[in-house]
């Protein structure tokens, strides 16, 4: 309960600032979506800001009607799921040994990590070797180069150093070998960890624009980003007696809008019930990191 | 358990996929030459085996080439080789460039591609770019014939070897394409003539902001302006003779030298006419902002009294005009206005950048097809079907007359052989817009082409025209302009007083200024030796 008067300003004062703040935040998203929702004309006359002037749903029937745009945002989704799965996995796998000091190698290994968090390969042997590999024009880079990230890993190595001792010499007189004790025991009582990554690696994945620039030509497997880019990028290039788009009630600002909307929409719905992993996973990696 | 349940779907998955893939990317290389030529063409030898090549250049959103699209048979039936492209974005040039500096790097050169920001030097010192010299007399004497002579003497001259080798094919613009238009429809209502002098110029300027031509009953109109980075109002500079493209000041002969025309005094005073301008609210106040949208914005909601840009292209705004306010206008060429003391001209650069490089490859049929492939599409008569593309793609038949199709990135593939803009003729643009415009659109489009005869006299090539980028090397920031958008805007702006001028001119040639300009009447002079 609020005592004084003092503290109600004070209260006041943060809302008010808060919902200016929020309201700032909101106004460029409104502005595109109502741009996604107005004909042309009025778009291109400048004339649309938080609200859709002459609304038409024409733009968002262009958008939805496109398979390409839907085929790029299910691979997106499946690789962002699959990925994040397997990403997990494979960080877990690697982060128990790493949290175990009768594991002999584990300090050079962590070395190892390290550097790889701090130095990045330059762009040239990166690419030279990931085409070693046989992922150049493959989707399966849309997964592998995210599976597994340093900093996560450390953050999840962490996690299980705290884990208490007692636990695990309970289970290993029980005859359980190190698998079991993690997949039986670690996993399931990690859960505040694993959705803090899952999240960090979901975004990661469903972002994730520079891998597959470098490493996808074939238009058939774009990502959503990349797709999305390929609608909204301008042309510069005039063409002598191109057609005429006058009777078209969208152009490239319409669309651009209606698809930088729908790529967001995923993240908007998910947003909110992941929202407190995030803070969590910040306070996993500072405290113990 | 679930997270045990989740790693094992989690494998499935990848190996699901890897398996799909293997299966689908073995599947581009056993229909090669499946289908013949079409009987009657003389340009596709029915003998030879059709040579698929990769062919570099821009996209902006449209589909790839891929074997046996029906763009990569069109090519093949038209040019009698195959041409493969993959989806390399443009994005202003940084991502192309970036993908094919990748592509070089890993050993992958494509074997036609466009160079960019004169990275063709390094190849061509490398040894990594065809030496042309030779080989396009013999093989392809339509590209000879297509560019002038005059310009092959400064590809020669440009040659980073210093052996006067044609290392490139350069695209010539023929004719002038970029002057300032006026709203003559305007001038009309207002019983005004077209201004000749930069006083007459200044009052119609006066009369469109004040008089209402747009006859709304709202003073909104915007007699002139420009864009960002102090771009796109050429013709506010022009009248001075100020060199320039797009807002990018060039270099032309002043003062007996080579000079770059931004430290000229011709600027100076061409400033001091914006700032004036600006003040007094002729000039769109957020000049220094628009973008293109909104400044194309601002002209199709029947605004702007005179503004930039293609003379030939204006139906794109009348038409939008005619759609949001229901006006056919007018814009004319606005000519070359009388300042005294200065010769004016809208800037002409013939020879524009580089359009394609060849690889430097032992493979002599890959070398021979890409010489075909050159040959064949510099080859006149096949420009105007390489401009139509694919039917039903690209075009459709409309009353046994060829219709353009409206852009559809979903739909269409890259049309990536565009000749006739990289050699462009007044002559073919006039026929194309002549040939391809339906009857409705007639009136719009019939103006830009009175606009192209109407706007070659205020051209001049100007002196800079061919300069390799080369000159700017190590000093990005000349080339960017960086310093100059600065002190332009703020002198535009009256942020500056135009004195500020001279500190400027001082900046610039202490930053690297002087020694690009070394290079440049270098090389000036020994492209005129």
């Amino acid at each position: 309960m609020l005592k004084t008067r003092g503290e109600k300003t004070f209260v006041a004062a943060i809302t008010t600032l808060l919902l200016l703040f929020s309201f700032i935040a909101i106004v460029p998203l409104l502005s595109v979506i109502s741009i996604s929702f107005s004909s042309k004309s009025a778009v291109v006359q400048n004339l649309v800001s938080i609200w859709p002037k002459q609304f038409t749903l024409d733009s968002w029937s262009y958008i939805l009607d496109r398979p390409d745009l839907w085929k790029s945002f299910f691979l997106t989704l499946g690789s962002t799921v699959i990925g994040t799965a397997l990403a997990l996995l494979i960080t877990a796998l690697l982060a128990y040994p790493l949290s175990k000091v009768e594991f002999r190698w584990g300090g050079v290994i962590m070395v190892g990590v390290v550097i790889a968090m701090i130095f990045k390969a330059p762009i040239i042997p990166y690419f030279l070797t990931v085409r070693g590999i046989g992922l150049y024009n493959n989707p399966l880079v849309l997964i592998l180069p995210h599976i597994l990230n340093p900093f996560n890993l450390i953050i999840m190595r962490s996690f299980f150093k705290e884990f208490p001792k007692e636990l695990e010499e309970a289970a290993f007189l029980e005859g359980s070998g190190y698998f079991r004790m993690l997949f039986q025991f670690v996993l399931p009582l990690s859960k505040a960890v694993l959705a803090t990554l899952a999240l960090f690696y979901a975004v990661v994945i469903w972002n994730q624009f520079q891998t597959p620039l470098l490493f996808l030509q074939n238009t058939d497997w774009f990502p959503l980003q990349m797709k999305i880019r390929q609608f909204i990028t301008d042309d510069n290039i005039i063409m002598p007696g191109a057609a005429s788009t006058v009777d078209l009630n969208y152009n490239e600002r319409t669309l651009r809008s209606a698809t930088v909307i729908f790529a967001m929409i995923p993240i908007i719905a998910v947003y909110p019930f992941l929202q407190r992993y995030f803070v969590k996973g910040a306070m996993i990696g500072s405290i113990k990191g | 358990m679930a997270i045990n349940k989740i790693g094992v779907l989690a494998l499935t998955g990848a190996l699901a996929a890897a398996v799909f893939t293997g299966c689908s990317s073995n599947n581009s290389d056993n229909s090669s030459a499946s289908s013949p030529p079409a009987p009657g063409q003389s340009v596709a030898p029915k003998s030879e085996e059709v040579v698929d090549l990769e062919v570099w250049n821009g996209n902006n959103g449209f589909k790839p080439i891929t074997k046996d699209s029906p763009l990569y048979n069109f090519y093949k039936e038209k040019l009698g080789v195959g041409v493969i492209q993959p989806y390399v974005e443009w994005n202003g040039g940084t991502n192309y460039l970036n993908q094919l500096n990748i592509k070089i790097a890993a050993n992958e050169m494509p074997d036609l591609f466009l160079p960019l920001q004169g990275i063709e030097d390094n190849l061509a010192k490398n040894g990594a770019i065809a030496d042309l010299t030779d080989l396009l007399p013999k093989y392809a004497p339509n590209v000879m014939q297509a560019i002038p002579q005059e310009v092959w003497d400064v590809v020669k001259a440009n040659d980073p070897t210093g052996q006067g080798k044609i290392y490139y094919i350069p695209s010539v613009l023929n004719y002038g394409r970029e002057t300032g238009l006026i709203r003559k429809d305007w001038l009309d209502k207002l019983g005004l003539e077209m201004p000749k002098t930069q006083d007459d110029y200044v009052k119609v300027l006066e009369a469109f902001r004040d008089k209402d031509p747009n006859g709304n009953g709202i003073k909104d109109e915007i007699p002139t302006g420009g864009r960002e980075q102090a771009a796109w109002m050429d013709q506010l500079f022009a009248m001075y003779g100020v060199a320039m493209v797009e807002g990018k000041p060039d270099w032309d002969i002043y003062d007996g030298k080579l000079t770059y025309s931004a430290v000229t005094p011709n600027m100076k005073a061409a400033l001091e006419f914006a700032a004036k301008l600006y003040k007094e609210g002729l000039m769109d106040k957020e000049s220094l902002l628009n973008n293109k949208a909104k400044w194309e914005g601002k002209i199709d909601s029947n605004l702007v009294g005179n503004y930039f840009h293609w003379e030939e292209s204006v139906n794109e705004r009348l038409e939008n005009i005619n759609k949001n306010k229901g006006v056919k206008g007018d814009y004319s060429v606005l000519p070359i206005l009388e300042v005294p003391g200065y010769k004016g001209f809208y800037t002409l650069k013939k020879m524009q950048t580089p359009a394609w490089v060849v690889k430097n490859t032992k493979d002599q049929t890959k070398l021979m097809a890409t010489l075909k492939l050159l040959n064949n599409m510099y080859d006149k008569n096949n420009w105007n079907d390489l401009y139509l593309g694919v039917e039903g793609m690209h075009y459709t038949m409309q009353d046994g007359k060829a219709t353009k199709l409206p852009d559809d990135k979903s739909t269409q593939q890259n049309l990536a052989l565009s000749p006739y803009l990289n050699v462009a003729t007044a002559d073919f643009s006039i026929n194309l817009y002549k040939n391809n415009t339906p009857d409705d659109r007639k009136w719009a489009v019939d103006q830009g082409i009175r606009n192209i005869t109407d706007a070659q006299p205020y051209f001049k090539d100007i002196a800079g025209d061919g300069m390799p980028a080369s000159v700017y090397e190590d000093y990005a920031d000349i080339n960017n302009r960086t310093l100059y958008v600065e002190y332009a805007s703020k002198i535009i702006l009256g942020q500056y007083p135009i004195s500020k001028f001279d500190e400027f001119v001082d900046k610039w040639n202490k930053s690297g200024g002087e020694e690009v300009t070394q290079r440049a009447r270098d090389w000036y002079a020994k492209v005129h030796k």
